[in-house]
């Protein structure tokens, strides 16, 4: 495929929309971009969907349900804010230490997989009941507050945002496409047991997953928490919900895989959520329509993704 | 020859941790109650009352893993058909017009799930996220339409005659009488196991996956369906909270019942009732324990990982699940 097409196939669905979403605005009077809110608005919803993307990624395509994600970001945190609120820390200190312990969650939550070998959809929720119960506890029920460090709010700028997004690129480029380890990686996920008989140990391979996944979901913890002011407590499973943001970027950064890396995917599939997202606040459109366009979307592009070929065939004839 | 037996016998007593584990808390729960001096019978028909909302809807749900399939959306599939169903009753002032509304409404939506995913090819658990996701917009539409205020009621003087242990214990008797002919004495059952464990091998003797996958999502939706009756009749205030944590209670009474989520030969039908029986158990023992909400999530979790990975120790491979 020649340069100009993958560039062409990689930038259409990212730049259809972008078009489709400012032609609707600029029909209802409004600007996308117009105000800085809007420009913070749109980077945030970026970052936030691309952090989610990327962890839920990692274990989803080795088959890897993990339904544990959202209370491994509620905990790390929440034992972050707690840490930097008692010794009146600045914000890069609470988003060390929530990629940190983010990262030690996601660990455990791998460790927890590999010794008791139980399909790792029944290990995550079994983890997400856990950590729910474990933030809820450590709070009381109460929630954190960041009424006594207001400067844990300031860290909401667009610079902020784009260097976590760009450290989670780098780093998922470097380790996936750059190392030994993502070598084994993509040999695991295309036939794990061809992969194992030929010597590439699974487990520590999954560690490794695991914990990348927490430190991730740890860094999209402390975006939620700085930007709202306070964490919520959620019990019964009310932390999964961060994980449904993830799942139209992450088919349509699959499909844009095609032309260009697949993390680069996930990066344009990420922009294309936030710029559907910034649209709806723009046209304050009210949540219920969100979420029925939102499902629509996905599952007419599934429905394409899915019988691409027969649709070809259709168009040939 | 030996050694061929204690494997069996091992693996019967591994099949049966979940029973095993139902029993254990119930004794543990009767000892507690005994020591704390807490009425037994009210404790018990409330832990029935509790359980078998989730016991109806995880039983037809079992048609869905068994093939190896996964449903999210089904909290919210019963939240739309209660919704659905009590306006119904509040235009008809029927009982009979509401369960039918319940019940067409779930297999309705059932339904669309599955032709979606046979139709268009789509794997069923990304339609029943995106259906997830409509259901829930569809809850808060139907709310603002019809409702007063955020709740859609139905009044509760009119359901009052059906509230009550008896009648709930006999729906679920009647579902589970059809659920259990269906699933253990015929057809149905033993080529949703095939197709459950091996897809290629049971399309090759002539089984039609699709045909099979919307008749197990019907029997699921019957399930929502019923569970959607008994929700506006235990509890007839209705919001877009109500049956939240069904879907995900319904995975862990599953799986705490001692199926396996891949599906296949090993699903059990009774495995939803013995997993929704034990979660409520170990929530009214944490009750009883006067646990923190959070720590008492906590022993629920450990204990679940421990009795799941007890029932599953003789399916363990060499390589990690997926």
């Amino acid at each position: 495929m020649s340069r100009g097409k993958r560039i062409a196939g990689a930038l259409a669905i990212p730049a259809g929309v972008l078009i489709v979403c400012m032609l609707i605005s600029m029909s209802c009077g409004v600007s996308l971009f117009g105000s800085p809110l809007s420009r913070i608005t749109f980077v945030r919803a970026g970052a936030n969907v691309l952090l989610v993307t990327f962890a839920l990624s990692i274990n989803l395509n080795s088959g890897r349900f993990d339904f544990s994600i959202g209370s491994a970001a509620l905990l790390s945190s929440v034992i972050s804010s707690m840490i930097t609120l008692k010794l009146n820390a600045g914000p890069v200190v609470m988003l060390i230490l929530s990629v940190v312990i983010g990262g030690i969650l996601g660990l455990l939550s791998g460790f927890v997989y590999v010794t008791v070998k139980l399909p790792p959809i029944i290990v995550s929720l079994g983890m997400a009941l856990f950590y729910e119960g474990m933030a809820f506890t450590l709070t009381g029920g109460h929630g954190v507050s960041f009424a006594s460090n207001t400067a844990l709010l300031g860290f909401g700028t667009v610079t902020n945002y784009l260097l976590i997004s760009a450290a989670a690129l780098i780093l998922m480029i470097a380790v996936f496409d750059h190392t030994s380890f993502g070598y084994e990686y993509k040999a695991l996920v295309s036939g794990q047991k061809v992969a194992v008989n030929t010597g590439i140990r699974e487990v520590p391979n999954a560690l490794i997953c695991y914990l990348i996944a927490g430190a991730l979901m740890g860094a999209q913890g402390f975006i939620s928490a700085t930007n709202n002011g306070a964490i919520t407590m959620s019990l019964n499973f009310g932390s999964i919900s961060p994980m449904f943001m993830a799942f139209l970027p992450m088919f349509i950064g699959g499909f844009i895989g095609r032309y260009t890396s697949d993390k680069v995917g996930y990066l344009l599939g990420a922009l294309t959520s936030a710029t559907i997202s910034l649209t709806y606040i723009r046209l304050d459109i009210p949540s219920s329509t969100q979420q029925i366009v939102s499902a629509l979307l996905m599952v007419t592009f599934l429905i394409y993704l899915n019988n691409e070929g027969k649709l070809k065939q259709l168009l040939k004839h | 020859m030996k050694n061929r037996q204690r494997k069996i016998n091992a693996a019967g007593i591994l099949n049966a941790a979940p029973v095993i584990g139902l029993i254990l808390l119930a004794a543990v729960f009767v000892i507690i109650a005994l020591v704390k001096d807490i009425n037994l019978s009210y404790s018990f028909k409330n832990i029935v009352n509790q359980s078998i909302i989730t016991m109806v809807v995880a039983t037809g749900a079992i048609y869905i893993y068994t093939l190896g399939a996964f449903d999210i959306s089904l909290g919210a599939s019963m939240c739309v058909s209660a919704i659905v169903g009590a306006m119904a009753f509040n235009r008809t002032g029927s009982l009979a017009v509401m369960l039918a509304v319940c019940l067409g409404c779930a297999v309705l939506i059932s339904l669309i799930s599955s032709l979606l995913a046979s139709v268009f090819n789509l794997p069923v658990f990304v339609t029943t996220i995106a259906m997830l996701s409509l259901l829930n917009a569809l809850v808060m539409v139907l709310i603002r339409a019809n409702g007063t205020g955020d709740v859609v009621q139905v009044p509760a003087a009119a359901v009052r005659s059906i509230n009550n242990v008896w009648f709930r214990l006999l729906v679920l008797a009647l579902f589970m009488i059809l659920c259990v002919t269906t699933f253990n004495y015929m057809k149905l059952g033993r080529q949703e196991k095939f197709v459950g464990g091996n897809p290629l091998c049971a399309k090759l003797t002539g089984m039609n996956a699709k045909k099979l996958s919307v008749i197990g999502f019907m029997m699921a939706g019957i399930g929502v369906g019923l569970g959607a009756f008994l929700t506006i009749v235990y509890a007839p205030t209705l919001s877009r909270n109500t049956a939240g944590s069904v879907g995900m209670d319904v995975i862990i009474s599953i799986v705490f019942g001692g199926m396996p989520v891949s599906g296949g030969a090993r699903s059990r039908i009774t495995s939803a009732a013995v997993g929704a029986l034990s979660m409520t158990m170990l929530s009214q023992i944490m009750l009883v324990l006067n646990l923190d909400s959070g720590i008492s999530q906590m022993v629920k979790a450990a204990i679940f990982l421990l009795v799941v990975s007890v029932s599953m120790l003789n399916s363990r491979k060499q390589i990690l699940p997926r």
